[in-house]
């Protein structure tokens, strides 16, 4: 909960001072408390590319990029979620079909092996990414498009396209602004959806983007300070567009010297860039995030860490020995499973929709019987023809009395 | 028709030329026109509620006193029921004395952990003394479910040979009741003391104990098992956590079990998953049926290499790998574990893996970091699930060069079974072997054919009541809060039904915790809670802005209701310039008659 200093102009304005002192440490120690109890489980990446058409190669080159890195390090494939337009590598613009490259000496085909895009296409809406980010889906969604962390997880957030002040261009279409995202962060944290939350933004005036956060754990990193453009790293003359963007290309540089066993730390990473090089100014905003970056290795982030425990001993039972004697018959042992098939099969029903039947009033129910009457009436268009045709004769009589 | 107003030929024709139409009339002027426009204005103005009302945003009401309320308690408490009964002492110590200085031992080991389900507010002890010449009781209040005298006897106790599950059937048949937690200690056999944990509610302490004041010795031992068995499980620390609570929003875990090949041109290797699933797993699942809905799914997967590596070592005459590689081991690039068309959205789902090494690093021992080798081969990682090394028998004198294929023997198959099963003990914050030792001695815990023993089923079903309270408060207070921030953001129905049953499925399960039964309501608060926060039509984007609002109704009604207000305040002020003009008139025609 975030204690707002407020300016009193009453008497006992130290006492006031000095009591939301007090609560201001209280609160961040109770955190504090609880953040180190949670352990840390897993790493999970969510990669948004957030423009479409040929001319915006450079930006799914920087995703694609940025997804190849996470995966080689170890994070797999069911935890991450790749948001991709995915119109470039089959675009009748492309000189090398199927191939996404991000560097002009084509030395790395991005689209090769084994890419999977969650959001393809149209999909790549803000109220997807939004859905994503808080968890509210349609029942029907599958587990591959769901961000299934729990609140050991460390997410890696990129987000790559056009922005501006406060903003972020969604396939030429809407707007993702500053605010939205600071509110879905602020319910996830609520939910315990994360542990850690890395944001980093590639985008023009990147830094605007994380201004309005303010929930706790969240580290953010922007390629570009406000009022600042970022810029492409170089222009691929045989494709005939920018391959990537400067921001991007000085991360993947610092990334293609690690390996999984590494323990390079994030402040080493944040201090690589250069402004120079980068044309703009890399901005980190580390308020909200308690641990020290120089103790933070990347791989809390980019690579896979499992929480191992080794198992001391196997559950050994008496019922071990009895196995070899006797053998269940088949049929009991076929209804059994039947039987246990059949009762998983009815648990899939909402629960809710049993409970809300129960608690109608009179009134409710008889307009549901009354529905479900009129769905059973089969020629229901014919009955609908005859109300219209009757009208007529009833209008003419009620004019005719009218005179 | 129109109307035409008469001539008024007399009043011209007498009144004098000089009237100037501009500043006089001689007719009251009419007010047909202004009640008309004053009227249609009026209505506008009337039915300007109506459309406030009828474009209010809909927002179903919810409790959020109430919500505050339960997430400033959000606790559970258990009733806890002991009995100690001492058999076979002759020297007869008082019951009273003995109960007194149970619970005062109790009290000491429950004062320093205040986590939910512990035995603070409502504890009971009954303590009996029976031996052949007398048998003394302290008072319990209802006497019905404890110990009758003269039930159990020495001679029960077969000191000779360690028949422990004889020894819990028979006790099981005299004791057992729901709800009610016993202790027997008996006095008599061979050396030392020996103390076991049954496969029901109750345990025994078997020792010669002659002397006085070794008698402190059985009272800790007495309490110990009561506090650290009995309410805590067997485990350190509290856990409401949700670090080791494996089951998901919805009450699913789906336990996916997979067979890895990592070189299939080596040897392929299968197993007969069905019969396992139905000796084995079967039990398992009924019986853990009231904390989690289970399901069971297995693959058999090729060409998984793991990702870490290992050297040869001459002494062990195998491959290691060591406790560092394990965060390495799964290699997720490889091993697609997470195909599950069971599992809904919410579900947890727990991988099993049995990873079957390919020749060059066959056979393939873990090493410990106190310099052993590992007896099980495995790890679990919490919240994920558990991985088995198992290797083919005879592989390091196997000279096979086509890919050969073998089905897992059936003992083989028990045998990673019941490392499985002390997996997933593990997962549930168990421990996967038989011996605890404690502070006052090493208790020996009785395995059981259902992978949980009765006890400890009490112990994870008072914790996941724990857990899903608590979590399901937690939910609640975020939506009421997260509902408070947004005004103007549309809350259906659904919303509001679900937390208000949420919240009776809570005060239910605090209720009957409270009356020591226990069951599954705190498990439905929590989905339902989960379903409240989770549902999809809570969208912060798509709330209904004031902007929004005024785009859509103004075009309908600003240019309609300018018109109106023009015209009435024009007719408003002409009938106040006619009305001028006549009584200026009838002024002018006083005065001069």
């Amino acid at each position: 909960m975030m204690v707002r200093y407020k300016m009193h102009n009453s008497f006992g304005f130290k006492s006031l001072a000095a009591m939301l002192l007090l609560l201001i440490l209280s609160s961040s120690t109770s955190y504090r408390a609880s953040a180190e109890t949670t352990m840390h489980t897993n790493n999970w990446a969510v990669l948004v590319c957030t423009s479409r058409f040929w001319f915006n190669y450079r930006h799914m080159a920087n995703t694609l990029s940025l997804y190849r890195t996470v995966k080689r390090l170890g994070i797999p494939d069911e935890r991450i979620i790749l948001m991709l337009a995915d119109d470039m590598a089959c675009n009748a613009r492309n000189k090398y079909p199927a191939q996404v490259f991000n560097n002009e000496n084509h030395k790395l085909n991005l689209y090769g092996d084994n890419v999977e895009v969650d959001y393809r296409g149209y999909e790549v809406t803000v109220e997807n990414f939004l859905r994503v980010l808080t968890g509210r889906h349609e029942a029907a969604v599958p587990r591959s498009k769901r961000l299934l962390s729990d609140e050991g997880s460390h997410i890696l957030l990129y987000m790559t396209g056009h922005g501006g002040d406060e903003f972020l261009k969604f396939q030429d279409s809407e707007e993702l602004q500053s605010h939205d995202l600071a509110d879905a962060v602020k319910q996830m944290k609520e939910k315990h959806r994360f542990k850690e939350l890395l944001i980093m933004v590639d985008t023009c005036q990147a830094a605007t983007l994380f201004s309005q956060l303010h929930s706790l754990g969240v580290l953010a990193i922007g390629s570009s300070m406000k009022g600042e453009n970022s810029y492409s790293h170089h222009l691929d003359s045989d494709v005939g567009v920018s391959v990537v963007d400067r921001f991007t290309f000085y991360t993947l540089a610092f990334f293609e010297k690690l390996n999984m066993y590494d323990n390079a730390s994030l402040s080493s990473l944040f201090t690589s860039y250069n402004p120079t090089l980068l044309m703009s100014t890399a901005y980190y905003r580390t308020d909200l995030y308690q641990r020290k970056l120089e103790e933070v290795p990347v791989t809390n982030f980019f690579g896979s860490v499992m929480e191992t425990i080794h198992t001391d001993s196997a559950y050994r039972t008496t019922f071990s020995r009895k196995t070899s004697e006797t053998i269940m018959p088949l049929q009991q042992s076929v209804e059994h499973d039947e039987s246990r098939q059949l009762i998983n099969s009815n648990v899939q029903d909402q629960t809710s929709d049993t409970k809300i039947e129960d608690k109608q009033c009179p009134f409710t129910r008889r307009w549901n019987a009354f529905q479900d009457k009129l769905e059973k009436i089969e020629r229901i268009d014919s009955l609908v023809n005859y109300g219209l045709i009757i009208m007529f004769p009833l209008l003419l009589i009620s004019t005719w009395l009218s005179r | 028709m129109s109307e035409i107003s008469p001539e008024v030929p007399d009043n011209r024709q007498d009144a004098p030329s000089h009237v100037d139409p501009n500043s006089t009339r001689i007719t009251k002027p009419g007010v047909k026109r202004l009640v008309l426009t004053l009227s249609v204005l009026f209505s506008l103005v009337l039915g300007f509620p109506f459309l406030w009302k009828s474009v209010e945003i809909y927002r179903s009401s919810l409790p959020f006193g109430e919500i505050s309320e339960m997430e400033s308690n959000p606790s559970l408490s258990f009733p806890c029921r002991f009995q100690a009964v001492f058999i076979n002492f002759n020297s007869n110590p008082s019951p009273n004395h003995l109960q007194l200085s149970i619970l005062d031992k109790i009290t000491e080991l429950t004062s320093n952990s205040s986590q939910c389900g512990a035995c603070a507010n409502d504890l009971a002890l009954s303590v009996t003394v029976d031996s052949i010449s007398s048998c003394t009781q302290t008072h319990p209040t209802d006497n019905s479910n404890y110990y009758r005298c003269g039930a159990i006897s020495a001679v029960d106790f077969d000191f000779s040979n360690d028949d422990d599950d004889g020894v819990d059937e028979l006790l099981e048949s005299v004791l057992g009741v729901k709800n009610v937690y016993s202790v027997v200690v008996v006095n008599g056999g061979g050396e030392g003391i020996r103390a076991v944990v049954g496969k029901y509610r109750h345990a025994w302490i078997v020792g010669s104990v002659e002397e006085e004041e070794e008698e402190s010795v059985l009272v800790s031992r007495v309490a110990e098992i009561f506090v650290k068995m009995f309410v805590n499980g067997g485990t350190e620390n509290g856990l409401i956590h949700g670090e080791f609570m494996p089951v998901g929003a919805d009450r699913r875990i789906v336990l996916s079990f997979n067979l890895l090949n990592a070189e299939p041109n080596d040897w392929v290797y299968d197993w007969d998953f069905q019969r396992v699933d139905e000796t084995l797993l079967a039990p398992i699942i009924k019986v853990l049926g009231p904390i989690a809905n289970i399901s069971v799914e297995s693959q058999v997967l090729y060409h998984t290499p793991k990702s870490s590596f290992s050297y040869w070592d001459e002494k062990w005459k195998s491959y290691i790998f060591s406790t560092k590689d394990l965060p390495f081991f799964v290699n997720s690039n490889e091993w697609h574990l997470d195909t599950s068309i069971a599992a809904g959205g919410r579900s947890k789902i727990l991988q099993f893996v049995v990873y079957v090494p390919s020749a060059k690093e066959c056979p393939l021992s873990l090493l410990l970091p106190t310099g052993e080798i590992s007896k099980t081969n495995g790890f679990i990682s919490p919240m994920w699930g558990g991985v088995v090394v198992w290797n083919p028998p005879g592989c390091l004198n196997s000279e096979t060069n086509h890919p050969s294929r073998h089905t897992m023997s059936r003992e083989d198959l028990q045998a990673v079974f019941e490392v499985f099963m002390g997996q997933f003990r593990q997962l549930f914050g168990l421990k996967s072997n038989n011996l605890y030792i404690g502070a006052s001695g090493t208790y020996h815990l009785l395995p059981s054919g259902k992978g949980f023993t009765e006890w400890e089923l009490d112990v994870l079903s008072r914790q996941f009541a724990c857990f899903n309270l608590h979590s399901c408060a937690t939910t609640l207070g975020s939506l009421s809060r997260l509902v408070q921030s947004l005004p103007r953001m549309i809350i259906m129905d659904e919303i509001g039904k679900l937390v208000q049953f949420s919240l009776e499925a809570a005060k239910l399960a605090q209720s009957n915790a409270s009356l020591g039964d226990n069951e599954s309501s705190a498990g439905q608060a929590r989905s339902l809670a989960e379903d409240a926060f989770f549902h999809p039509s809570i969208m912060s984007i798509s709330y209904y802005s004031f902007e929004h609002c005024f785009a859509i109704y103004s075009p309908f009604f600003l240019p309609v209701s300018m018109h109106v207000l023009l015209a009435a305040l024009r007719e408003w002020k002409r009938y106040k310039q006619e009305k001028a003009k006549y009584t200026a008139w009838k002024a002018k025609v006083k005065v001069e008659s």
